[in-house]
């Protein structure tokens, strides 16, 4: 036990004794997210306000004086350039005005009937005629998306409440029913709906780059330099020096997983207040708000998961011969890891079965998301913890065998 | 004291290796039969061209791999079911075995100190002799990594021998350092001759050989074709000196010749 410690205390001086890469693996990371997050929220913002200022160019075709009224009573005249065209202009100049919006010159072509009137007013029943608008915009130009979205959902719908009305005489008439909605639903799973769809990926990729970071080195790294040789000429258990270089890899990994979320929990308000919005995504963690043995929980099966994450890497980076091949026989592990934390993305609300908690990864992330939306139980929670930890413990086996195996240590 | 009986050391050979080695053969004999015994008190001198198992033997002894025929124990330990007791006897240096870069001398006498078990006070007792010896003092606080190839080997000496072991097992100790250097290794070894320890080294340099060694034993192709004095060996191969002997034997049992 005291040789491990002393492997312990090795290792963790190796990170925190250098200055370069405590700053790179701890505080770089933290930092870049927190930029990151607020150049999005600042680029969102921008491009939000952009939006909203922008004058756009809009023509409007046979426009009546209703639709003038409908466009004035909406505003939608202050904040674009209306060009009202006639039928015999329109069709003049209709290439170019196609082109204009082709190339982001201009943002709406809304073409009215030339008989659209008298349509209207020919109308009898179901078998007349009815009178068409067609806008004409491009999806690929955000100004062009908004300018048609504030058209459709403004102006238009002021027009055809005045059309109706003339129509019908009161609008009430048109009324049949009243729709009341009646929310029902757990107050925690509503407010954390947007972090527990996230959070199990996000901790589950975390961690592992976390241990990945560490692990490659630590075991390909010290034997493809052979100083990892040098440990195991010493008169410490083989067993003891690799359950010394875990160890010591799940703090550094662990610490690095905490480092990415606490930076993301700042990361995320962060992105609110540079412009981002007060959407869920920006309102982050907030919704989250968990119990004591919730916080356990979670703790647990963040600790169950850095223990299986760096069993795996060490196991794969081991038998390696360089940390290059390492990097190789890891990365496709990591996309399985990947997939196993989006998975939990994509579920119904439909109960999980006991037996896919035993999985590991992706059981960890299912449970991670019960304890977000308050629904874990303690079956499913032990399930969980013991599929991870006992593939972790078959692992650490196999790894300190591998310290013991001359053909792994030494290619011999 | 280190004896070895009847050491066979056989790698499997895999697909890639054996179009490496340009070979048939699913395996490769390293060390076919070898029987020696090193003394304490003596520094026993192994010679043999690149490839002849000399490295494979020692690492043997040193239990970093286990012999596939035969036997080998260290101061009474079989190094097969008493592996550690086996490596808290030894010192074992070779190139491919190094301290770590990113600490400095200093740590790294002091780690490997607690990992034998020794108390702080031992250790830097320990420490103060073995820097003073080997001038390790000037550079004890820098990193391994910015050190010279010289001072890089000394202070792999002084760490390897922080427990004060009874065995030395030195692979090629003065390979690559310039002669002031070497000598200072080799005078070393001889003190440590001295004091009784046993004293097992690796060389291909003959002059260094017939200096240094009390008994020299010379493997050829895997086989241990000579064990002697330098007087019985230059006698029995009627040769002037180590080098014109090496030659004789290597001629005689080196199996492309054959």
């Amino acid at each position: 036990m005291n040789g491990m410690s002393i492997i312990i205390k090795k290792e963790l001086k190796r990170v925190f004794g250098d200055k370069k890469l405590v700053f790179s693996m701890f505080i770089l990371p933290a930092i870049i997210m927190i930029a990151l997050y607020g150049i999005m929220g600042f680029m969102i913002g921008k491009m939000n306000s952009d939006i909203e200022e922008n004058v756009n160019k809009v023509y409007v075709v046979n426009s009546d004086d209703r639709m003038k009224n409908a466009i004035t009573a909406s505003g939608f005249d202050k904040t674009n350039d209306i060009t009202y065209l006639n039928e015999a202009d329109f069709r003049a100049k209709e290439q170019d005005i196609r082109d204009e919006v082709l190339n982001g010159d201009a943002q709406l072509v809304v073409y009215m009937d030339k008989d659209f009137n008298q349509k209207f007013t020919s109308y009898t029943d179901s078998s007349s005629p009815v009178p068409q608008i067609k806008l004409s915009y491009n999806t690929t130009e955000n100004y062009s998306q908004n300018t048609y979205g504030m058209f459709a959902t403004g102006v238009l719908e002021i027009y055809r409440t005045g059309l109706l009305q003339e129509r019908v005489g009161s609008l009430d008439v048109l009324n049949v029913f009243d729709l009341e909605d009646d929310i029902i639903e757990k107050e925690e799973k509503a407010n954390s709906r947007f972090i527990s769809m996230m959070l199990p990926y996000m901790i589950v990729i975390m961690l592992f780059a976390g241990a990945m970071s560490v692990g490659v080195d630590a075991m390909a790294g010290e034997k493809e330099r052979g100083t990892l040789a040098s440990m195991l000429l010493s008169p410490v258990n083989r067993t003891a020096i690799a359950g010394g270089k875990i160890i010591a890899m799940m703090i550094l990994s662990g610490l690095s997983a905490i480092v990415y979320v606490v930076s993301m929990m700042i990361a995320m308000p962060v992105m609110s207040a540079m412009g981002g919005g007060e959407s869920e995504m920006a309102g982050g963690f907030g919704g989250l708000s968990l119990s004591l043995v919730e916080g356990l929980q979670l703790a647990a099966i963040m600790l169950a998961l850095v223990f299986l994450f760096v069993a795996v890497i060490s196991f794969m980076a081991i038998r390696a011969k360089d940390t290059k091949a390492a990097s190789s026989l890891i990365s496709p592990i990591y996309i399985v890891v990947m997939v196993a934390g989006m998975l939990t993305m994509f579920m119904s609300g439909k109960e999980v079965p006991i037996t896919r908690y035993f999985i590991p990864v992706y059981g960890n992330a299912v449970a991670i998301k019960d304890i977000c939306n308050g629904e874990l139980v303690t079956s499913n929670f032990l399930a969980s913890l013991a599929g991870t930890v006992i593939i972790a413990i078959l692992l650490t086996i196999g790894i300190a065998k591998a310290f013991d195996d001359e053909k792994v240590m030494f290619n011999a | 004291m280190i004896q070895i009986n009847g050491l066979t050391k056989i790698y499997k050979l895999n697909a890639k290796k054996m179009q490496e080695l340009k070979t048939k053969e699913n395996k490769k004999v390293a060390v076919n039969n070898v029987s020696l015994e090193a003394r304490p008190g003596e520094i026993f001198g192994l010679l043999g061209p690149n490839g002849a198992g000399k490295t494979t033997t020692l690492r043997c002894v040193a239990t970093l791999l286990k012999p596939t025929k035969g036997s080998v124990s260290v101061c009474g330990f079989d190094t097969q079911k008493e592996g550690q007791k086996v490596r808290d006897s030894i010192a074992f240096l070779t190139n491919e075995i190094k301290l770590d870069p990113n600490f400095s001398a200093d740590y790294m006498f002091k780690f490997f100190g607690r990992l034998h078990g020794m108390s702080e006070e031992q250790i830097v007792a320990r420490q103060e002799e073995l820097f003073g010896v080997f001038g390790i003092n000037d550079f004890k606080n820098k990193k391994i990594e910015e050190l010279s190839t010289g001072m890089k080997q000394k202070a792999a000496i002084a760490v390897s021998l922080v427990h004060d072991p009874k065995v030395v097992i030195f692979d090629e100790p003065t390979s690559g350092l310039d002669i002031v250097t070497a000598r200072s290794v080799t005078d070393y070894l001889k003190h440590l001759r001295d004091m009784g320890k046993t004293v097992i080294v690796s060389t291909h340099i003959m002059s260094e050989a017939e200096k240094l060694s009390d008994r020299i034993g010379v493997i050829i192709a895997g086989q241990k074709v000579e064990e002697g004095t330098l007087a019985e060996i230059l006698q029995r191969n009627e040769a002037v000196d180590l080098e014109d002997a090496f030659f004789k034997l290597y001629s005689k049992y080196n199996p492309e010749k054959k």
